[in-house]
């Protein structure tokens, strides 16, 4: 058993001994053996059965904008990318409830596709990561370490921008068409977290309910326009899709823009609302 | 159209291939779907009775965007309409029994076609004594106040009404459903109930109903699910083994009991 | 029931005679995954396809299907019924996927019929594949009386891999579509593969109505996100919506496929929603196919897939499912029973789990 497994485990029966939290959210061992998913440990020996290791895919701090958990005392695991998920909800004053986050140093998630197996690639995210000790936390588990340089997280859109508009509209067009609207995305998104979204909406309704092209192409552009800013690029909309529309992109399209205009990186400020939230009298308005 | 209370108004519908109108029947209790094209259907009790070139009459509560639609419409629009569906309070059944109608709210718009079947003369005396209890909000939000005259008339009928909240004109009762059951105990002896309005109102009006004696098999009412296709197949409306869009939307709480699910 | 041989060759030769005649739907390769599409390219059919990620279903139970159009007359308005379907054939399909169909037909097929589903029905021959190998990890289908080679909800099936396959025919539509194909005598059917899974599925009705309050439901719900796909990549799946929407300045009426696992679903225009949380809609999906269908239809709603488990963004898997039903606290409706249970989700799978 690795130190940090040994870690989450001895932290969570703690804070859950001490009724600390009602519940901690985070990883047990999937039903194929081998892939992690979330579990939610309520009792000391439940404690017992999170793991953490490079599969541990999912962003967990999802779960704490549910509204059914209104009014709970969470722990949560988090990585360092949904570290930073967590200081967009507390930005977003998302959480009048109490959140006890418990961080995780870490080694980065493997990709894993479908068909099985794939070996032990890093996501996408990873390869380009460079925070492997989650910057804000309650609780650590495993050793700070110092972090590398600064890597191009935009390298992947290099591609796509060469092409012309006509050329990514046409590359869009064919992904959009294969979106079933089955919604994965947008739940598995702990940025997604409107009552009512505006793709569901019946008064009035922004989005037709036909399951084809046009609609899916202006669900995915508005909701990437409400991630701007917000996004801190876990990635998870991608992996959930069933049919593999490269959401990442999209969204890390959307980063890069705000980063360039606002210097702005989500997730790293918690007393700051994201720059799409706000306006500032100093800020540049190229409109030509 | 006429205004029933605020936020609902009865709809007259005539057919328009005058074959189809002809050949049209329905029992008390089924519902059809209502279109109002470009904006969408829903399904809707039907309120009047069949009768030879008789409208089709439907109550209709201001909730969402298509029964906005239909409350804005002018007199003589057209509206599409698909029925009848879904099953029927079994009045010949209810013959030589006594009846207690019990409404809330927007509830009383099935039950109006269950009223107004028992109190035409013809029929009447088929039945036993007719207890019909309509509440509401307020005083304003009583509907059908044009027929509680035919229907306090009716012989062996009693109409009472009772509201949450009166007005400065109200001199009638200012009391819960619930708490009226039991001051006015109906017998439960040779006796349905029909109870229809919204959840809280039927759990605790049923719960009073039980108190007095009354069996889930002498308790009827309605399920109100969202319904699409109104043929089982949707899905929408399923609960249990039942779509209610076939099966009902009435049943008994004998039936509604065996669910597994609250609805 | 006879068998044949036809070849590699043989076979991509009578299928260009097919899509001469019918649109042909087959599996083709989509940025890595499989997705049955109507063919231009013969070559472009995936023969060695494992499973499609959205089941062919979606060909006779679109994703987005026009009831009728709407023009506004002066004071009436013309529905105009959509422009009937042609005649298909659809190739590849997986012996669970043609089972998946017989189980719509009951529900679309059942008085009043789905005119739109059967005339799409009616005009469809089912060329089946048959699984030379488990084709999900997940995948459970004779757990539930399928089986990779069964010919029975098809027109024709073909067996093999490589250079030939084994022909099947299994009905008159099938012997009519097979005019023309070259085919040899004595075909034998290969070894059906291993399946790895066998999940317990008997009395699984019994088993939901005994668990129907149990806490179980809550636990399981917990990582549930609330998306639809496991509802919209199932076979068997049929629930949808009805609107009227804007298309290109006429309207249309449409029915477009949905799921119970929306919280929308069963959300009335008032406001109040009897299926509210996440629980209640989770065991809706299970309950519906291993209990209501059967009730109603008399088969299970389920073929075993594994589309479902194998795609659930957080593991929710129908086979752990089915398991941990079998060893279920009984928990009845009215038991009152609503703490939450101690006993985790998967407790089935034993202890080897938690100390991975």
């Amino acid at each position: 058993m690795s130190d940090l497994v040994t870690g989450i485990r001895a932290q969570v029966r703690d804070l859950l001994a001490r009724r600390r939290v009602e519940y901690v959210v985070g990883y047990e061992t999937g039903s194929d053996g081998v892939n992690a998913r979330p579990f939610f440990a309520y009792t000391t020996e439940e404690a017992d059965r999170l793991v953490f290791d490079n599969t541990c895919t999912h962003n967990l701090t999802k779960y704490l904008v549910e509204p059914e958990r209104r009014g709970s005392t969470i722990g949560v695991v988090v990585k360092p990318c949904d570290a930073r998920s967590l200081t967009v909800l507390l930005a977003e004053h998302k959480f009048p409830r109490d959140v006890v986050a418990i961080g995780v140093v870490c080694p980065g998630i493997v990709q894993r596709t479908r068909e099985g197996g794939d070996g032990e690639a890093p996501q996408a995210r990873c390869q380009v990561c460079d925070q492997h000790t989650p910057p804000a936390c309650d609780i650590l588990v495993g050793e700070a370490t110092a972090e590398g340089p600064v890597l191009d997280q935009f390298a992947r859109l290099a591609p796509l921008e060469a092409q012309s508009a006509a050329e990514r509209s046409a590359f869009w067009s064919q992904q959009f068409e294969r979106c079933l609207r089955c919604y994965a995305c947008r739940q598995t998104c702990p940025q997604c977290y409107c009552d009512e979204c505006f793709a569901e909406a019946l008064d009035p309704e922004w989005v037709g309910v036909r399951i084809g092209r046009a609609e899916n192409w202006l669900f995915h552009a508005i909701r990437c326009f409400h991630l701007a800013g917000r996004c801190i690029g876990c990635d998870e909309c991608e992996r959930v899709c069933p049919v593999k529309i490269p959401l990442g992109l999209l969204n890390r399209k959307l980063r890069k823009e705000v980063l360039d205009r606002f210097e702005y990186r989500a997730g790293t400020r918690s007393d700051e609302r994201p720059p799409l939230e706000t306006f500032r009298k100093e800020e540049k308005l190229d409109l030509a | 159209m006429l205004d029933l209370t605020p936020d609902m108004k009865l709809f007259s519908l005539r057919l328009q291939d005058p074959a189809v109108a002809e050949s049209l029947h329905y029992e008390v209790g089924q519902f059809a779907l209502v279109s109002v094209f470009g904006v969408g259907e829903a399904a809707f009790d039907i309120s009047s009775l069949d009768a030879p070139r008789a409208a089709l009459e439907f109550a209709v509560r201001r909730v969402g965007t298509l029964t906005e639609a239909l409350h804005e419409m002018e007199e003589g629009s057209v509206v599409g309409v698909r029925g009848p569906f879904g099953n029927c309070f079994p009045m010949a059944e209810y013959e030589g029994r006594n009846l207690v109608v019990i409404g809330g709210g927007s509830g009383m718009a099935p039950l109006r076609s269950v009223v107004n079947y028992v109190v035409q003369p013809a029929r009447r005396e088929r039945f036993g004594q007719l207890l019909i209890l309509n509440g509401a909000r307020t005083p304003a939000d009583l509907a059908f106040k044009h027929e509680f005259e035919k229907w306090a008339s009716s012989p062996q009928t009693c109409l009472e009404l009772t509201v949450d909240r009166g007005d400065d004109d109200w001199r009638g009762r200012v009391a819960l459903i619930p708490d009226v059951v039991r001051e006015l105990k109906p017998s439960p002896l040779d006796c349905v109930a029909i109870v229809c309005g919204p959840p809280i109102m039927i759990k605790f009006t049923l719960k009073a109903l039980k108190d007095l004696g009354f069996a889930d098999s002498q308790l009827v009412g309605t399920v109100e699910t969202k319904m699409k296709c109104g043929i089982g197949k949707c899905g929408r409306c399923n609960v249990g083994d039942k779509y209610v869009c076939l099966d009902g939307p009435v049943f008994t709480f004998a039936e509604i009991g065996r669910f597994l699910e609250e609805f | 029931m006879t068998a044949q041989r036809i070849t590699r060759q043989g076979l991509l030769d009578w299928l260009n005679g097919v899509a001469a005649k019918a649109t042909l739907i087959a599996p083709v390769r989509v940025e890595g995954i499989y997705l049955f599409r109507p063919i231009v390219k013969i070559e472009d059919i995936a023969l060695d396809y494992s499973q499609s990620t959205v089941p062919p279903k979606e060909w006779l139970f679109p994703r987005s299907d026009t009831l009728f159009t709407i023009e506004r007359l002066d004071r009436a308005y013309e529905l105009k019924p959509p422009a009937a379907a042609g005649p298909r054939v659809l190739f590849g399909i997986r012996p669970c996927d043609a089972r998946a169909l017989a189980i719509l037909d009951r529900l679309f097929l059942a008085e009043p019929a789905d005119n739109l589903y059967e005339e799409r029905r009616q005009n469809t021959v089912l060329v089946g594949l048959a699984c030379a190998r488990q084709q999900l990890p997940e995948c459970f289908c004779t757990s539930l009386g399928g089986g990779p080679q069964e010919a029975a909800n098809v027109d024709v099936l073909l067996a093999g891999a490589g250079e030939a396959y084994t022909v099947t025919v299994a009905t008159e539509k099938g012997q009519q579509l097979l005019s023309g194909a070259t085919l040899r005598d004595g075909g034998e059917m290969p070894p059906a593969p291993s399946l790895s899974n066998q999940v317990p599925t008997a009395g699984m009705a019994e088993r939901l109505r005994l668990a129907f309050n149990s806490s179980y439901w809550q636990r399981l719900a917990d990582r549930c996100l609330g998306c639809k796909m496991c509802t919209y990549l199932c076979p068997t799946c049929h629930c949808f919506d009805i609107r009227d929407c804007d298309v290109g300045g006429h309207a249309e009426r449409v029915r477009c496929w949905d799921g119970c696992q929306s919280a929308l679903f069963t959300k009335l225009a008032g406001g109040h929603n009897p299926r509210a949380s996440k629980a209640a809609r989770l065991r809706q999906f299970y309950a519906h196919k291993y209990l209501y269908f059967p009730e109603r239809f008399g088969v299970t709603q389920c073929v075993g897939c594994g589309r479902c488990a194998h795609f659930c963004p957080v593991n929710i898997d129908i086979r752990e499912t089915l398991r941990d039903l079998q060893t279920l606290e009984v928990c009845p409706h009215g038991s009152g029973e609503t703490a939450r249970r101690r006993e985790p989700v998967g407790a089935a799978f034993g202890d080897s789990r938690a100390s991975a």
